[in-house]
């Protein structure tokens, strides 16, 4: 069961990358039109498409990234002739800090959510698909002119100092890091929803509202074990669309994370970039999804609780 | 040519690409202090301290190659400060020397020996030599595809480094403005380098002591030859977005922030003490009509569209007023721009009375290409397809995909939003204005322009060079394919207590070697 589930995460990284790669190359233009800029010969940008080596057929190109991948080399950006994988080094460390800052709060928000969904019996709920359905340079705008403008709490911009962590300077974090937990709380928020739904319309909890139980306890014993694979699954979502989705808030709050370095590689065509750039999502999301399967299969095969556990995996499933 | 001195965000980025040096060789810029605190031209400088400066950069495009594209701001600021340059721009306009301490022409003007100072050393410990120079001019001239042929009209392949301290550059025409061609982008790193995905070896003002995602961190290099600069440390920010920067600086986190929008300048003018700094015409979005396709064949269709256009109007919305109307001809800042030539102003009807004579007495229909590479392009091609309305022309303005703009549509359509950034007349002729320039984007062929240009480019005397070339833009201004209807200041902010600022055209604000902080 696991190694199955393990080959099937690697096949679907693969066929990630394979899409991604298929959608730079559908792009109009590469690095050697980027290159000349309509002011080069076309003999300058020919041999320059050949110095970066785009004159191969693109199924080679990719078979060969791909052999490289395998051997663990990231290969070199063919705009800076840097190492990519020194490229991303340089701004993991941001987007990391930036990433779990912003899954604490969106945690912390989604499960105050549900629990007041929870409270309500399911009912109500309209809050949360409105402020998902927000754009994020919205939340940027407004958070910024707020606690930055007019009460003047934290920087404008989040500039990183120079050598240090990003860690260090935690109130660099607090406007970039709202900004993009609101939107994914109250996402998180309407995906889980169904689920708990689902979970508060199963019999034992019910039955264990009749018995007068105290809330807090049929929250706990109840109702939150069966959120456990969905939350999982969700919690991987956003992750990985974190880990790639941060290009607006890093524009607007001068933040050196990878989301800018994946736009901007897009838009320049620096395929070795975009593919190592978009493969970290990718990885994130599937390993996530390949935990949330275990704990799923872990739950079913423990005797006695594999009758409780199926409808609630549909639900997650869904998300 | 482009020039990176605009704001560009994450997904404009395509563009970085295109900025070239050329572009950099903006001349005519001042520097006038805002109703902040103006810059005390007197105030005794003071040593030391850390000058935080927020420049223009993308990811995507950041490179330690001095010898390539030059796309990033936050680049070309360290290659200026980390590396010495065969010349720099002057206060007049004329080169002035800096590795290079003089310089002769041959006869010809097709034969320039430059001198070198003795006295230059790079940073590991090495001497600045003459094949160290001509090493780097080399590279240069090699990755014309990268550069647009930037050093293409140099023959390095004859030029020559008789002694350690003497390049003899050969070039391939006549070409009086060799040493200003030079100007800020020679940068010399030593003879056989190869690996530039890091830093290699300078002789600046200044040298490279970390780099990080987003930050370089400069400190003073002790044996540099030049004047001892105040500030210990430089820290070159690259943030992208040009609200950003000025938030950087407003909000205190940055000392310096470079092009910022006009936006950004009216919101800081109220709220805060900072400095603003204008360049004069660094920024234009001319209209291009291609000469050999219809209608624009036509001289009175050309004139009509140039009087359709109502100046003022487009500068005040397009560039919120800063920045002043220009007169049909792309390069209004340039030492050799006639300044005896009446301005043209909207003029409806005549505009419609040329349309009649010209066989559109019914009015015509076509299609304004334009883009978002660049702020505001795209609402000025808006605000001139509505004044064309006027003289009974149908425009319709299509916004192009910016990643895509400078090779699928620049040069190829006949009627599109173009845009300069500060280029010389000279070099706006070479890459685009000869019968056999490379991407010649009005069609413009004239053998009395070309020959004019020529003649113009075999004078040395300067002032007999510029009357030549005021005459032949005489021609393109009665006659050529554009509308150019203004320029845009480049605009940037300064703390109060930032000095010394280089207030010189175009590049020079890169070299910020003479920059000091009050304590």
């Amino acid at each position: 069961m696991i190694p199955r589930a393990l080959l099937r995460t690697v096949l679907l990284a693969v066929a990630a990358t394979a899409v991604v790669f298929a959608a730079t190359e559908i792009l109009p233009g590469d690095m050697g039109d980027v290159r000349g800029a309509g002011r080069a010969s076309a003999e300058d940008v020919a041999r320059e498409r050949e110095r970066l080596g785009l004159d191969v057929p693109a199924p080679v190109r990719y078979l060969r990234w791909l052999g490289h991948l395998v051997r663990g080399e990231l290969g070199r950006s063919l705009a800076s002739g840097r190492p990519v994988a020194d490229l991303l080094a340089e701004r993991l460390p941001a987007t990391a800090a930036l990433v779990v800052g912003t899954l604490t709060v969106t945690v912390a928000l989604t499960a105050l959510a549900l629990a007041v969904g929870f409270l309500r019996g399911g009912r109500g709920g309209a809050l949360a698909p409105g402020l998902a359905a927000v754009p994020q340079a919205v939340y940027a705008a407004v958070l910024g002119a707020v606690l930055s403008g007019v009460l003047g709490w934290l920087p404008a911009v989040s500039l990183l100092a120079p050598g240090s962590s990003p860690w260090a300077q935690p109130r660099a974090l607090v406007l970039p890091a709202l900004t993009l937990a609101l939107p994914s709380a109250a996402f998180a928020t309407v995906l889980l929803r169904g689920a708990l739904t689902d979970v508060l319309r199963l019999p034992h909890v019910a039955d264990a509202r009749t018995r007068g139980l105290p809330a807090r306890l049929i929250l706990r014993r109840h109702v939150a074990p069966f959120l456990l694979v969905p939350s999982v699954r969700v919690l991987a979502l956003m992750t990985g669309w974190l880990t790639a989705g941060t290009a607006l808030v890093e524009t607007v709050y001068g933040y050196p994370g990878t989301g800018g370095l994946l736009v901007s590689s897009v838009a320049v065509r620096d395929v070795p970039v975009v593919q190592a750039a978009a493969l970290i999502p990718a990885v994130i999301v599937l390993v996530g999804m390949l935990v949330a399967d275990l704990l799923d299969t872990a739950g079913r095969h423990r005797p006695g609780r594999s009758r409780r556990m199926a409808p609630v995996a549909t639900a997650g499933g869904a998300a | 040519m482009r020039n990176s001195s605009l704001s560009r965000r994450g997904p404009r980025t395509a563009f970085l690409a295109f900025a070239s040096a050329a572009s950099l060789l903006l001349a005519g810029c001042g520097s006038d202090a805002g109703p902040g605190t103006p810059d005390d031209a007197s105030a005794r400088p003071v040593d030391g301290g850390t000058l935080r400066y927020v420049v223009a950069g993308s990811p995507a495009t950041a490179s330690d190659d001095p010898h390539g594209g030059l796309g990033n701001e936050s680049d070309v600021m360290r290659f200026a400060l980390t590396y010495d340059v065969l010349t720099v721009p002057g206060p007049n306009g004329e080169p002035r020397p800096r590795l290079a301490v003089s310089w002769k022409p041959n006869k010809t003007l097709d034969r320039w020996t430059f001198r070198l100072r003795e006295n230059a050393e790079f940073t590991d410990g090495r001497p600045v030599r003459a094949k160290d120079v001509l090493y780097s001019l080399t590279r240069i001239a090699k990755k014309a595809a990268e550069n647009y042929g930037r050093l293409a009209d140099f023959d390095l392949e004859s030029s020559t480094a008789p002694d350690d301290h003497t390049v003899v550059l050969a070039t391939r025409a006549p070409m009086a403005e060799a040493p200003k061609a030079l100007e800020s982008i020679s940068f010399v790193v030593p003879d056989g380098s190869t690996d530039f995905s890091r830093p290699v070896p300078g002789s600046g003002p200044y040298r490279v002591v970390g780099t990080g995602a987003q930050t370089a961190v400069l400190t003073r290099n002790k044996g540099w030859w030049g004047t001892r600069p105040h500030l210990d440390r430089i820290e070159i920010r690259a943030v992208a977005d040009p609200q950003a920067r000025a938030s950087a600086v407003t909000s205190g986190q940055a000392d310096v922030a470079g092009s910022v929008s006009p936006a950004a300048v009216k919101s800081a003018k109220s709220s805060s003490s900072v400095r603003i700094v204008t360049r004069q015409g660094v920024t234009e979005y001319p209209f291009i009509m291609r000469l050999d396709t219809k209608p624009f064949d036509n001289p009175k269709v050309r004139e009509a569209f140039r009087l359709a256009a109502d100046r003022k109007a487009l500068v005040d919305t397009v560039f919120l007023g800063y920045g002043r109307i220009a007169n049909d001809l792309p390069t209004p800042y340039d030492p050799s721009y006639p300044k005896d030539l009446k301005q043209r102003t909207r003029d409806v009807a005549r505009a419609k009375r040329l349309l009649k004579e010209a066989g559109h007495a019914h009015g015509l229909k076509l299609t304004l290409h334009t883009t978002t590479s660049y702020p505001g392009m795209d609402t000025a091609a808006t605000l001139y397809a509505e004044q064309l309305a006027d003289i009974g022309v149908d425009a319709e303005v299509k916004v192009e995909p910016a990643d895509t703009y400078w090779t699928r549509i620049y040069a190829k359509k006949d009627f599109y939003t173009g845009y300069y950034g500060g280029i010389s007349f000279a070099d706006l002729v070479r890459v685009g204005l000869l019968s056999d320039s490379p991407t010649n984007e009005t069609a413009w062929r004239s053998r009395t322009f070309d020959t004019g240009f020529t003649r113009a480019m075999g004078t040395l005397d300067a002032r007999a060079r510029n009357a030549a070339l005021a005459r032949i833009q005489k021609e393109l201004w009665r006659n050529g394919g554009y509308v150019v209807w203004g320029t845009g200041d480049g605009l940037d902010l300064a703390a109060p207590g930032v000095h010394g600022l280089p207030d010189g055209p175009g590049f020079q604000r890169m070299f910020i070697d003479r920059a000091w902080k009050a304590k």
